[in-house]
Protein backbone atom coordinates (compact mmCIF):
# COMPACT_ATOMS: atom_id res chain seq x y z
CA UNK A 1 0.00 0.00 0.00
CA UNK A 2 1.03 3.61 -0.33
CA UNK A 3 -0.06 6.92 1.08
CA UNK A 4 -1.10 9.64 -1.34
CA UNK A 5 -3.25 12.67 -1.90
CA UNK A 6 -6.19 12.63 -4.29
CA UNK A 7 -5.34 15.02 -7.12
CA UNK A 8 -8.39 14.57 -9.33
CA UNK A 9 -10.83 12.22 -10.95
CA UNK A 10 -10.95 10.27 -14.21
CA UNK A 11 -14.09 9.33 -16.05
CA UNK A 12 -14.77 7.23 -19.11
CA UNK A 13 -17.73 5.80 -20.97
CA UNK A 14 -16.11 3.01 -22.96
CA UNK A 15 -14.92 0.48 -20.38
CA UNK A 16 -15.10 -3.07 -19.13
CA UNK A 17 -18.74 -3.71 -18.04
CA UNK A 18 -17.73 -4.87 -14.54
CA UNK A 19 -16.18 -1.49 -13.84
CA UNK A 20 -19.37 0.44 -14.53
CA UNK A 21 -20.34 2.60 -11.58
CA UNK A 22 -16.80 2.52 -10.21
CA UNK A 23 -15.30 5.93 -9.55
CA UNK A 24 -11.68 6.43 -10.62
CA UNK A 25 -9.35 8.83 -8.83
CA UNK A 26 -5.93 10.23 -9.62
CA UNK A 27 -3.65 9.88 -6.59
CA UNK A 28 -0.20 11.41 -6.14
CA UNK A 29 1.99 9.25 -3.87
CA UNK A 30 3.82 10.92 -1.00
CA UNK A 31 7.58 10.67 -0.88
CA UNK A 32 9.61 10.60 2.31
CA UNK A 33 10.52 14.27 1.94
CA UNK A 34 6.85 15.27 1.90
CA UNK A 35 6.04 13.41 5.09
CA UNK A 36 9.11 13.92 7.24
CA UNK A 37 11.20 16.76 5.85
CA UNK A 38 13.65 16.62 8.74
CA UNK A 39 14.26 12.89 8.45
CA UNK A 40 16.03 12.87 5.10
CA UNK A 41 19.61 14.08 5.09
CA UNK A 42 20.07 17.54 3.64
CA UNK A 43 20.54 17.35 -0.10
CA UNK A 44 19.45 13.72 -0.31
CA UNK A 45 16.38 14.14 -2.51
CA UNK A 46 14.76 15.85 0.46
CA UNK A 47 11.77 17.36 -1.25
CA UNK A 48 11.77 15.41 -4.48
CA UNK A 49 8.20 15.86 -5.64
CA UNK A 50 6.83 13.08 -7.77
CA UNK A 51 4.53 13.74 -10.67
CA UNK A 52 3.69 10.09 -11.16
CA UNK A 53 -0.04 9.77 -10.69
CA UNK A 54 -1.76 6.48 -10.00
CA UNK A 55 -5.31 5.82 -11.20
CA UNK A 56 -7.26 4.07 -8.44
CA UNK A 57 -10.75 2.67 -8.08
CA UNK A 58 -12.60 4.32 -5.21
CA UNK A 59 -15.25 2.62 -3.08
CA UNK A 60 -14.97 4.95 -0.05
CA UNK A 61 -16.17 8.14 -1.71
CA UNK A 62 -12.85 9.97 -1.36
CA UNK A 63 -12.43 13.28 -3.15
CA UNK A 64 -9.75 15.71 -4.28
CA UNK A 65 -7.59 16.88 -1.37
CA UNK A 66 -8.18 13.74 0.73
CA UNK A 67 -5.21 11.71 1.96
CA UNK A 68 -5.79 8.06 1.12
CA UNK A 69 -4.24 4.63 1.33
CA UNK A 70 -4.04 2.77 -1.97
CA UNK A 71 -3.63 -1.00 -2.28
CA UNK A 72 -2.28 -2.72 -5.37
CA UNK A 73 -2.91 -6.03 -7.09
CA UNK A 74 -5.22 -8.66 -5.69
CA UNK A 75 -5.83 -6.61 -2.53
CA UNK A 76 -7.31 -3.86 -4.72
CA UNK A 77 -9.73 -6.33 -6.32
CA UNK A 78 -10.70 -7.65 -2.87
CA UNK A 79 -11.52 -4.07 -1.81
CA UNK A 80 -13.64 -3.50 -4.92
CA UNK A 81 -15.43 -6.83 -4.47
CA UNK A 82 -16.69 -5.67 -1.05
CA UNK A 83 -19.16 -3.61 -3.05
CA UNK A 84 -20.26 -6.59 -5.18
CA UNK A 85 -22.88 -9.20 -4.18
CA UNK A 86 -21.49 -11.76 -1.66
CA UNK A 87 -19.65 -14.63 -3.27
CA UNK A 88 -18.85 -12.67 -6.40
CA UNK A 89 -15.27 -13.15 -7.48
CA UNK A 90 -13.33 -9.94 -7.97
CA UNK A 91 -12.74 -10.45 -11.68
CA UNK A 92 -12.46 -6.77 -12.46
CA UNK A 93 -9.67 -5.19 -14.49
CA UNK A 94 -8.48 -3.09 -11.55
CA UNK A 95 -5.04 -3.19 -9.95
CA UNK A 96 -5.18 -0.20 -7.59
CA UNK A 97 -7.92 0.86 -5.17
CA UNK A 98 -8.46 3.30 -2.32
CA UNK A 99 -8.74 1.16 0.84
CA UNK A 100 -8.78 3.90 3.51
CA UNK A 101 -9.31 7.62 3.90
CA UNK A 102 -6.51 8.74 6.22
CA UNK A 103 -7.35 10.83 9.30
CA UNK A 104 -3.90 11.18 10.78
CA UNK A 105 -0.30 10.06 10.21
CA UNK A 106 1.84 9.85 13.31
CA UNK A 107 5.52 10.27 12.51
CA UNK A 108 8.21 10.21 15.16
CA UNK A 109 10.77 12.88 14.28
CA UNK A 110 13.40 10.73 15.98
CA UNK A 111 12.84 7.81 13.59
CA UNK A 112 15.72 7.66 11.17
CA UNK A 113 14.63 7.59 7.55
CA UNK B 1 10.58 -7.68 0.04
CA UNK B 2 12.15 -4.45 1.09
CA UNK B 3 13.99 -3.34 4.18
CA UNK B 4 12.98 -0.12 5.85
CA UNK B 5 12.47 1.82 9.05
CA UNK B 6 9.12 2.28 10.77
CA UNK B 7 8.33 6.00 10.70
CA UNK B 8 5.03 5.84 12.54
CA UNK B 9 1.44 4.76 12.37
CA UNK B 10 -1.44 5.61 10.02
CA UNK B 11 -4.92 6.21 11.42
CA UNK B 12 -8.02 5.92 9.27
CA UNK B 13 -11.59 5.44 10.49
CA UNK B 14 -13.10 5.17 7.00
CA UNK B 15 -11.52 2.03 5.58
CA UNK B 16 -12.37 -1.06 3.56
CA UNK B 17 -13.89 -3.89 5.61
CA UNK B 18 -10.88 -6.06 4.88
CA UNK B 19 -8.66 -3.64 6.80
CA UNK B 20 -10.83 -3.57 9.94
CA UNK B 21 -8.77 -4.03 13.08
CA UNK B 22 -5.44 -3.94 11.23
CA UNK B 23 -2.57 -1.82 12.52
CA UNK B 24 -0.99 0.13 9.66
CA UNK B 25 2.57 1.39 9.79
CA UNK B 26 4.46 3.79 7.57
CA UNK B 27 7.83 2.38 6.47
CA UNK B 28 10.63 4.37 4.83
CA UNK B 29 12.56 2.16 2.39
CA UNK B 30 16.34 1.84 2.63
CA UNK B 31 18.82 0.91 -0.08
CA UNK B 32 21.76 -1.51 0.10
CA UNK B 33 23.89 1.06 1.91
CA UNK B 34 21.20 1.69 4.49
CA UNK B 35 20.33 5.15 3.13
CA UNK B 36 16.73 6.24 2.73
CA UNK B 37 15.58 5.86 -0.89
CA UNK B 38 12.79 8.41 -0.51
CA UNK B 39 10.13 5.76 -1.06
CA UNK B 40 7.51 5.17 1.59
CA UNK B 41 5.12 2.22 1.89
CA UNK B 42 2.27 1.44 4.26
CA UNK B 43 2.19 -2.11 5.63
CA UNK B 44 -0.11 -4.16 7.83
CA UNK B 45 1.73 -4.87 11.08
CA UNK B 46 1.05 -8.01 13.10
CA UNK B 47 4.47 -8.12 14.78
CA UNK B 48 3.96 -5.00 16.88
CA UNK B 49 6.82 -3.14 15.20
CA UNK B 50 7.74 0.07 16.98
CA UNK B 51 8.63 3.45 15.57
CA UNK B 52 12.31 3.60 14.68
CA UNK B 53 12.71 -0.18 14.30
CA UNK B 54 14.07 -1.68 11.09
CA UNK B 55 11.71 -4.17 9.45
CA UNK B 56 11.27 -6.16 6.28
CA UNK B 57 8.05 -5.69 4.32
CA UNK B 58 6.66 -8.46 2.12
CA UNK B 59 4.38 -7.71 -0.82
CA UNK B 60 1.67 -9.54 -2.73
CA UNK B 61 0.87 -13.13 -1.80
CA UNK B 62 3.90 -13.10 0.50
CA UNK B 63 2.15 -10.39 2.51
CA UNK B 64 -1.05 -12.46 2.75
CA UNK B 65 1.03 -15.40 4.00
CA UNK B 66 2.16 -13.25 6.93
CA UNK B 67 -1.47 -12.82 8.00
CA UNK B 68 -2.67 -16.35 7.24
CA UNK B 69 -0.26 -18.89 5.71
CA UNK B 70 -1.63 -21.23 3.07
CA UNK B 71 -3.43 -21.30 -0.24
CA UNK B 72 -6.82 -20.25 1.16
CA UNK B 73 -5.96 -16.66 1.90
CA UNK B 74 -7.03 -14.86 -1.25
CA UNK B 75 -9.98 -13.33 0.58
CA UNK B 76 -7.58 -11.18 2.64
CA UNK B 77 -7.16 -7.52 1.81
CA UNK B 78 -3.42 -7.12 2.19
CA UNK B 79 -0.70 -6.27 -0.33
CA UNK B 80 2.07 -5.33 2.11
CA UNK B 81 2.88 -6.67 5.58
CA UNK B 82 5.71 -6.42 8.09
CA UNK B 83 7.41 -9.81 7.76
CA UNK B 84 10.30 -9.44 10.23
CA UNK B 85 11.87 -7.08 12.73
CA UNK B 86 15.48 -6.61 11.59
CA UNK B 87 18.24 -6.84 14.18
CA UNK B 88 21.18 -6.43 11.88
CA UNK B 89 22.22 -6.20 8.24
CA UNK B 90 25.59 -6.01 6.60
Amino acid sequence: MFLGRVAGTVWSTVKWPETRGLKLLLVRPYRLGDLAPGVVRAGAEASEATDDLVVCADTLDAGPGDDVLVAFGHAARVAVSEKLPPGTKPNVPIDAAVVAVVDRVEIDPEARG
Amino acid sequence: MIRGTVLGQVWAARRSRGLDGRKLVLVAARDADGAATGGVVVAVDTLDARTGEDVTVAFGSGARNVLRPGAENRDLLCDAAVAAIVEGAG
